[in-house]
């Protein structure tokens, strides 16, 4: 080994501290890039796979019923490769041991006896349901685990007001559910909602559709004009009450993956340069300084006649391996949180298998970056050592540039001690070194606070969902739309206390070219239970025959109150009206409009009707309560509103506070990386000065203040700047996660930015007194000896 | 006639330090041998240094000319000056400059590492009787000791010329002696020439030649007809 090789070794090993704090910055940019990438890819490849294998539809629609034969015209329509019908009904369920009731989605399988051509469930156990069957039924896997079902097991079934006892014959996994979602829900719940396949005589049986079908799915040809197939499809079934066909980007299932693909490839090119920005500079500063420190060495080198390229590639080098280093950490930390985070999307989504392909061009790019950013930092000190004059180098630099200005006038005028005089005549000597501390701080605070938001936004969405907006107990869904009587028969139910009705409506809405399908939700005028609340929190009431549009629509939609809007109902008598919007309201899932119960009534000329009835019970009767509409006909399911937001408070608490947790780490990491190196080089720039101080009869906590005062006088001012990069970074983050399915507020109380800014200080005080430990130790009388 | 090694014609080196021109070499003609060691000898700021630094290429005159047998040192640009000192050139320096990170042995090995025909860093190291202290570290070593490595760093290249700049400036006299001692071996023995800065008087007399410096100028040039013994000066 060179001796020159031995130098950088040793050099690194003394280094091996700063090397460290700027090695760990690196590596969490190594690390999101490699988790995120690598699961966006696992997301990716996997359900790419399962949608192949298992012939994912390219397009959805459903009727009301529809005859069997329409479907050779289905098929017949140009750019269509395969069209299936089926079946589809929600039925209410009554599972052994379990007082609440559930839902299911009950798909009706072929006639055939073999499994559908398209949307092709995988059977995970025992076998399909017999043609002939009429109490056999397939399940999907996850509802089977969560409610501890095996192969032969019974449950009740509410069919057109018949319970039918049902035998499992088999578990399944289908494309079509990887999240899968009940009727007007927020999150999968697998425990009361399960998708159901039976034989499609006894589905048809039961709810009147022999010789009929209420879905269809299709495959598209290669080259396809999706758009074109869905407006030929609507056409074809709009005589059969066709509600409006879709493509992927509108299933359920797969809007949801898609989004959290989009989002970890978001996070995979957003947050790694910040890391790098941050490392390069970093390298930059201590690199810089070392140089600073070996000057007469790198004028001794040249002196011996290495070269400018060697004695740049030394430094470049010594930057190289903390690049390495960073690199390794990053790599087995990035390869580990990746497969571990792999495994919990596996269990969040229904895949069957999880294809996680170590991608080695992450690997390479991520390591390429890292170093490419050591290199970038290190260039330009490892060009100014070269390009020293030996004979420059070899004697001592000039004493720093200390001028008189306005500044100065003004620091005399606040007659500071000499400490701190000290301090501020640094930051104004460095200013660019100062800036990009500043700077580096800021981004650390900034990315506690956009993280941090969530947990806010979260407990926002959750008081406007769940104590604002939909203040009942309970959402009783109809199998089909009723009278205003039906209400009666509900509150004659045991435990009742208040019922109001609402209708969901198919429409679609248009502004000019933009259009949207959504449902209008269709309630009486006055009603306290489910209400539409403003951006101030106020109850906002339609009066008349407007129409109340949420927040997202608005924007979708470009509309504002008073504009006009095109409503098309996809149903009923499919006609078309031009409505004024009255007022605009805060939803965050979903998308939506809402219009009085005598305002649509008048506008289709019909009598009011409901689809969901809304419900505040008596908790003593709550057993007797769900014990009593599992055997209620009309019911096809219920939404525990309690439920859904207990499970939504989990779910948003425990990745929240991963998140959070996260992010604190992270920006510890940026905030140690700077404070440690800043104060590392500051002292060894003024250990003669700091010496002298001590000689001079300073003590040592005087000395240490001047120390200490620069970099927390940084710290502090860096603070304003993170706020309001972390605001803006937050805003980002809400709107690129802000789809038709949820919307995330932008909630920032002062306490958001109080954590961010104690954590961070707090960080950077404790790295700035593990190097003032320094002081107490430095030998006065050899650092005023040593050769400048 | 001995060869001429070195052979300077006017040569001047002019500093600008803030508004005020310095002339540290004001039209220097001076002719070094092979195989001899002369003495530089002046107060500080007479130029002896500047005149070392461009004589080793280390630094470029601002006019005349330097030769370096048939090598014009003032034309040659950045990289050439590089080749030349890596081939030709031996410093010792007053502050030693060893690498603190590297150990004696370590230290001659950086300049074997790059030299075109250099001598195990061990028999350098032997040369200067350092062969007992072949793995210490700078910081475990004597002003002496250091110096004394540093000056095997600088003949391992066997070098033509052995440059050196104030080598006994921060060492008590009988250390130096050692060093010096040193120094005349590897002229005596490999025939290195060598050029010695001191503004200590009493190393003249060790001297082929000596060469006083006044103002950026050369004031006398002597040659010493009786030479003594390193270890006979006394300071």
């Amino acid at each position: 080994m060179h001796a020159l090789d031995k130098k950088l070794l040793r050099d690194f090993r003394r280094l091996w501290g700063q090397s460290l704090a700027i090695a760990l910055v690196l590596a969490c940019g190594v690390m999101i890039l490699l988790t995120a990438f690598g699961m966006y890819r696992a997301l990716d490849d996997t359900l790419a796979a399962f949608y192949e294998r298992n012939e994912f539809a390219d397009v959805w629609a459903m009727t009301e019923k529809a005859p069997r034969p329409l479907l050779t015209e289905i098929s017949a329509l140009p750019g269509v490769q395969t069209a299936e019908a089926r079946v589809q009904e929600y039925l209410m369920l009554d599972l052994p041991g379990r007082v609440k009731s559930a839902t299911g989605l009950a798909l009706s399988l072929p006639d055939t006896g073999a499994l559908p051509t398209l949307n092709v469930p995988l059977l995970r156990a025992g076998r399909l349901p017999d043609p002939q069957a009429s109490d056999e039924v397939m399940v999907n896997e996850p509802f089977a685990e969560a409610n501890g079902f095996e192969i032969g097991d019974t449950f009740e079934a509410l069919m057109s007001g018949q319970k039918r006892r049902l035998t499992i014959t088999g578990t399944a996994l289908s494309p079509e559910f990887v999240y899968a979602i009940g009727p007007g829900t927020l999150m999968p719940d697998d425990e009361s909602f399960g998708i159901l396949w039976m034989p499609q005589a006894m589905l048809a049986s039961a709810f009147d559709m022999s010789g009929a079908f209420n879905s269809v799915t299709l495959s598209l040809s290669r080259g396809a004009q999706e758009d074109q197939v869905i407006e030929a499809l609507d056409t074809l079934l709009e005589p059969y009450g066709g509600t409006g066909a879709h493509g992927r980007d509108e299933q359920a299932s797969n809007a949801f993956i898609a989004t959290e693909i989009k989002q970890l490839k978001n996070m995979a090119t957003i947050l790694p340069p910040v890391f790098f920005g941050i490392s390069a500079f970093l390298v930059n500063m201590v690199i810089g300084r070392i140089i600073a420190l070996e000057r007469a060495e790198i004028g001794l080198l040249k002196a011996l006649g290495y070269t400018d390229l060697h004695i740049a590639a030394h430094y470049v080098l010594l930057a190289g391996l903390t690049a390495v280093l960073g690199v390794v950490i990053g790599w087995v930390t990035g390869g580990l949180s990746a497969r571990w985070m792999a495994g919990e999307y596996a269990q969040y989504f229904k895949f069957p298998y999880l294809i996680f392909n170590v991608s080695y061009d992450a690997y390479a790019i991520s390591g390429f970056l890292a170093l490419l950013t050591a290199a970038v930092g290190a260039l330009r000190s490892a060009m100014g050592a070269a390009a020293l004059p030996p004979a420059v180098a070899m004697s001592p630099p000039a004493p720093p540039r200390f001028k008189r200005s306005l500044f100065d006038r003004a620091l005399a005028a606040l007659r500071l001690s000499q400490p701190s005089m000290m301090i501020w005549r640094s930051l104004f000597r460095w200013p660019l070194r100062a800036a990009f501390s500043a700077i580096g701080l800021s981004l650390a605070v900034a990315i506690m606070i956009s993280v941090g938001f969530f947990s806010y936004s979260m407990s926002s969405i959750a008081d406007i969902a769940f104590n604002q907006s939909n203040r009942e107990d309970i959402v009783l869904l109809f199998t089909k739309e009723r009278s205003l009587s039906a209400l009666e028969d509900i509150r004659t139910l045991p435990g009742v206390m208040e019922v109001e009705g609402e209708l969901f409506t198919p429409v679609t809405l248009r502004n000019g070219p933009l259009e949207k399908q959504l449902s209008i939700t269709t309630r009486g005028a006055g009603a306290t239970l489910a209400r539409s609340i403003d951006e101030a929190g106020r109850v906002v009431e339609v009066d008349g025959p407007g129409l109340l549009i949420t927040t997202r629509v608005a924007e979708v939609l470009r509309l504002a109150p008073g504009d006009s809007v095109e409503v098309e109902f996809m149903s009923g008598r499919r006609e078309t009206y031009s409505l004024t919007v009255a007022g605009v309201t805060e939803q965050f899932f979903g998308l939506g409009a809402f219009m009085t119960r005598e305002a649509m009534s008048h506008l289709t000329r019909s009598v009011p009707q409901i689809s969901v009835a809304n419900v505040t019970l008596d908790p003593t009767e709550d057993d007797a309560f769900n014990r009593a509409i599992k055997d209620t006909p009309l019911i096809s399911g219920a939404v525990r509103v309690t439920d859904m937001k207990a499970s939504f408070d989990a779910t948003v608490e425990e990745n929240i506070s991963i998140m959070n947790g996260l992010f604190s780490v992270v920006a510890i990491l940026i905030t140690v990386g700077l404070t440690y190196n800043s104060a590392r080089i500051q002292l060894s720039e003024r250990a003669r000065e700091l010496a002298s101080l001590r000689i001079l009869g300073f003590s040592n906590w005087e000395v240490s203040y001047i120390l200490i005062g620069e970099i927390m006088l940084i710290a502090a001012l860096a603070q304003p700047l993170g706020w309001l990069i972390g605001y803006g970074l937050g805003h980002l983050m809400a709107a690129s996660f802000a789809s038709d399915l949820y919307t995330i507020p932008m909630v920032l109380p002062p306490a958001a930015y109080a954590t961010a800014s104690v954590v961070v200080l707090g960080t950077a005080l404790a790295s700035v007194l593990l190097v003032r430990q320094r002081i107490d130790r430095l030998d006065l009388v050899s650092v005023m000896k040593t050769r400048e | 006639m001995p060869e001429t090694v070195f052979h300077t014609e006017k040569l001047v080196k002019t500093y600008r330090t803030g508004g005020a021109e310095v002339h540290a070499l004001s039209g220097v003609d001076l002719d070094l041998y092979a195989s001899e060691l002369t003495v530089l000898l002046g107060p500080s700021g007479s130029g002896k240094s500047t005149l070392l630094n461009i004589l080793g290429g280390l630094d470029h005159a601002t006019s005349g000319k330097v030769m370096f047998r048939d090598l014009d040192l003032t034309v040659q640009s950045d990289r050439a000056l590089t080749r030349f000192r890596r081939d030709h050139v031996g410093f010792v320096f007053q502050f030693y400059n060893l690498v603190p990170s590297l150990t004696a042995r370590e230290n001659v090995q950086m300049v074997t590492d790059i030299a075109p025909n250099p001598m195990r860093a061990e028999e350098a190291l032997e040369r200067v009787g350092m062969s007992d202290r072949i793995d210490h570290f700078p910081a475990e070593l004597s002003g002496g000791q250091q110096q004394r490595v540093a000056i095997a760093r600088a003949i391992a290249k066997r070098p033509e010329v052995l440059l050196c700049d104030e080598p006994t400036g921060a060492l008590d006299s009988s250390t130096g002696v050692q060093v010096l001692e040193a120094i005349r071996e590897i002229n005596e023995d490999l025939g290195t020439t060598a050029i010695v800065i001191t503004h200590n008087a009493a190393i003249q007399a060790m001297a082929h030649r000596v060469v006083r410096f006044q103002d950026g100028n050369i004031a006398s040039v002597a040659t010493n007809d009786t030479r003594i013994a390193p270890s006979e000066i006394v300071w």
